[in-house]
């Protein structure tokens, strides 16, 4: 608790504020602007922080995560185009309501919702992580590469609509995780004797090929659907539908809180991305109404519930990451990179050894979820008419800032072919379903998933069965085979199914996954 | 969609052979004695990739194209081949004014490049737009966070 007075007392400095706010804003507006999402935010800003004290950089960052999930929604509202798939859900009453000219009603629960969603969530990622942690660290090499192995099996599992497709991906992640001098023998790998691969593929470049690039010419490919969509934006709103009426806060309450438990559940747990919390809350709100028929023609519950889920994701995404330092979701991923940059490496140890940079980014989280009010209440209006501009005068700014991210890294133009080969290779990916959020997670967790493993055959003497000795790592194994079993023999029994749009959110696929539930219909 | 799933598991596993038996034995020395092989893990992981893509070929070839409607369309578009050939020599053409002018020279052919890559054709926005930018970014860089990025 002392460490966390001392985080606030950091993060309250009005310079580290600024950043938190400016990493709020920037966060709202790419994540208002469909196909800018909060990875591609967090993967181009990285670079941009590395002159930031770390308080600040991270707080910068952690502003655009929170920032960009609750942004979201704004486009998902006006434009019926969420801005990420996990604002799809929101778009399908917000944009009825839009049509009924209660926009700026939609506009506020949703904000509302997203904010309250968000801070219980950190308050849980806050009260978890560090008792987990606690275990963590009693776990060995072989258990924990069973772990890892598990964790990226369910990942690749769940990810996109095949699940060999994304165990594929995975497997390629942690291939390309494998370039460079390897740590034992300091044998170069596969550096094609450039000096340059030596210390291995950067994250950074890379993350911004796949995620930002990428997603770039996908929707420079798709330019034309996306401008009807922003000209067609509904407006006009009359003033008595401009705020959220007492008897409906009383309805979404309720919805809110069982939104935001979903939402830091489905977090929690590795590889189902905030798309599957807003997806199950909306679904579990309708089946609790007495009106389900009325949902889609502008229940504003059904803003809450999407948009409360959505945001809670975010926060208790990172309880396995503080607590196991296994990213379980994308945006978790690439914020690896940016926490070792400024000396905070996640996992168990980080709450012994970092314990006032830990409790710097749980205040900041804290603060960017008030920042995120402030922001989204007094902004909404003018983020509203930001997402109206053309994408063809986004794309540019975007790539131009790609550059300069990958660049900067290593201030070498190797860094841009890096980002350029990856931006293809994400490119390839989307298209054909390949899971590049696996990829990414393969890619991270490969360092640490190859130490093990090494360690685990030393320790286990290159004898399988001394694995005897270590159950938890046995129930591991078994939980692997299990969850592929399970899920492959599930989507076997339901086939693919071509997606049907609402909205263009299926351009943009950062989150991959589709509950079955909903199916695709709904992106 | 099948179409698709059975080129790219056949490019996969021709992927993976190639770094199995030429490109891992090629770039990676044998371990001392007494150390694993620094080729376990890149070969384990590229022996899930091909055995997964012949899977995925495999499944999808069998289930032929009769009883899936979707089967031939083709999961890339015109447009987008068209836009990533465009960004593409958009990017080539900057890097070259970066080698051979200046990188402030390619930040602004990236911009300007990419806008008229995608239909814009005003010339005051051609005009403005990479100035903007690029007075942003040095008043970002070199003004308030003072660091030099080049």
């Amino acid at each position: 608790m002392e460490h966390l007075i001392v985080g606030f007392r950091d993060v309250l400095d009005p310079l580290t504020l600024m950043w938190v706010t400016v990493g709020v804003t920037l966060g709202y507006v790419l994540g208002a602007l469909p196909g800018l999402g909060k990875a591609t935010g967090v993967a181009v800003s990285i670079p941009l922080t590395f002159y930031l004290q770390p308080v600040a950089a991270l707080g910068l960052l952690i502003g655009i995560a929170k920032g960009s999930a609750a942004g979201s929604a704004v486009s998902a509202i006006l434009l019926n185009t969420p801005g990420e798939p996990s604002s799809a859900p929101t778009a399908l009453d917000g944009y009825p309501l839009a049509r009924q000219g209660k926009a700026q009603k939609a506009l506020k629960m949703g904000l509302y919702a997203s904010v309250i969603g968000d801070f219980v969530s950190t308050l849980i990622l806050i009260l978890l992580a560090a008792p987990l942690a606690r275990y963590a660290l009693l776990i060995g090499p072989v258990e924990l590469c069973a772990i890892l192995f598990y964790s990226l099996a369910f990942i690749g599992s769940l990810s996109g609509a095949s699940m060999i497709k994304g165990l594929i991906a995975g497997a390629l992640g942690v291939f390309f995780a494998t370039v460079g001098l390897e740590t034992e023998t300091f044998i170069p790998r596969m550096t094609f004797g450039l000096l340059e691969l030596n210390d291995g593929i950067s994250l950074v470049p890379l993350a911004i090929g796949m995620l930002a690039v990428a997603e770039m010419v996908v929707q420079a490919g798709n330019l034309k659907t996306l401008d009807r969509e922003t000209r067609a934006m509904a407006d006009g709103t009359s003033r008595e539908d401009r705020t959220v009426l007492a008897s409906e806060w009383r309805r979404c309450l309720p919805v809110i809180a069982r939104g935001t438990l979903i939402g830091s559940v489905v977090g929690i747990l590795p590889g189902l991305g905030a798309s599957v919390g807003s997806f199950l809350s909306y679904g579990a709100t309708r089946r609790a109404s007495k009106t389900p028929e009325k949902f889609g023609t502008g229940m504003i519950e059904g803003i809450a519930a999407a948009e409360s889920a959505d945001n809670a994701v975010v926060p208790s995404s990172l309880v396995p990451l503080f607590a196991l330092g296994i990213p379980g979701s994308v945006i978790a991923a690439i914020l690896i990179a940016a926490f070792v940059l400024h000396g905070l490496t996640p996992g168990p140890l980080m709450f012994k050894q970092q314990p006032r940079l830990v409790a710097d980014v749980y205040a900041a989280m804290l603060c960017a979820s008030f920042i995120l009010l402030a922001v989204g209440y007094f902004g909404q209006s003018v983020f509203a008419r930001i997402i109206q501009v053309p994408l063809r005068l986004i794309i540019p700014g975007v790539l131009l800032l790609c550059c300069i991210g990958a660049y900067m890294e290593t201030s070498s133009v190797f860094s841009i072919y890096v980002m350029l080969a990856f931006a293809l290779i994400g490119f390839f990916a989307r298209k054909l379903d390949f899971s590049f959020v696996t990829f990414l997670i393969g890619f991270v967790i490969g360092p640490n998933l190859e130490l093990s493993f090494r360690q685990s055959i030393q320790i286990l003497d290159h004898q399988i069965l001394n694995l005897r000795s270590h159950p938890i790592a046995i129930a591991f194994i078994v939980l692997t085979a299990v969850t592929i079993w399970l899920i492959g023999r599930g989507r076997t029994r339901k086939p693919y199914r071509t997606p049907e749009r609402a909205g263009t959110a299926s351009i943009s696929a950062e989150a991959e996954y589709q509950p079955p539930s909903t199916g695709r219909n709904n992106r | 969609m099948r179409r698709a799933n059975v080129i790219s598991g056949v490019v996969l596993v021709l992927f993976g052979l190639v770094t199995v038996f030429a490109i891992i034995p090629w770039q990676i020395d044998p371990a001392p004695e007494g150390f694993v092989s620094p080729r376990l893990l890149p070969t384990l992981m590229m022996g899930v990739v091909i055995a997964l893509s012949a899977l995925l070929a495999f499944n999808n070839r069998r289930a032929g194209v009769a009883d899936d409607p979707d089967a031939e369309r083709n999961p890339i578009s015109r447009s987008e081949i068209m836009a990533l050939v465009k960004i593409g020599a958009v990017f080539t053409i900057a890097l070259g004014f970066y080698l051979a002018v200046s990188p402030p020279a390619a930040g602004a052919a990236l911009i300007v490049g990419a806008l008229l890559a995608l239909g814009e054709r005003r010339p005051l926005v051609l005009v403005l737009m990479p100035t903007a930018f690029l007075l942003v970014l040095w008043a970002v860089f070199y003004k308030i966070l003072g660091t030099a990025i080049l």
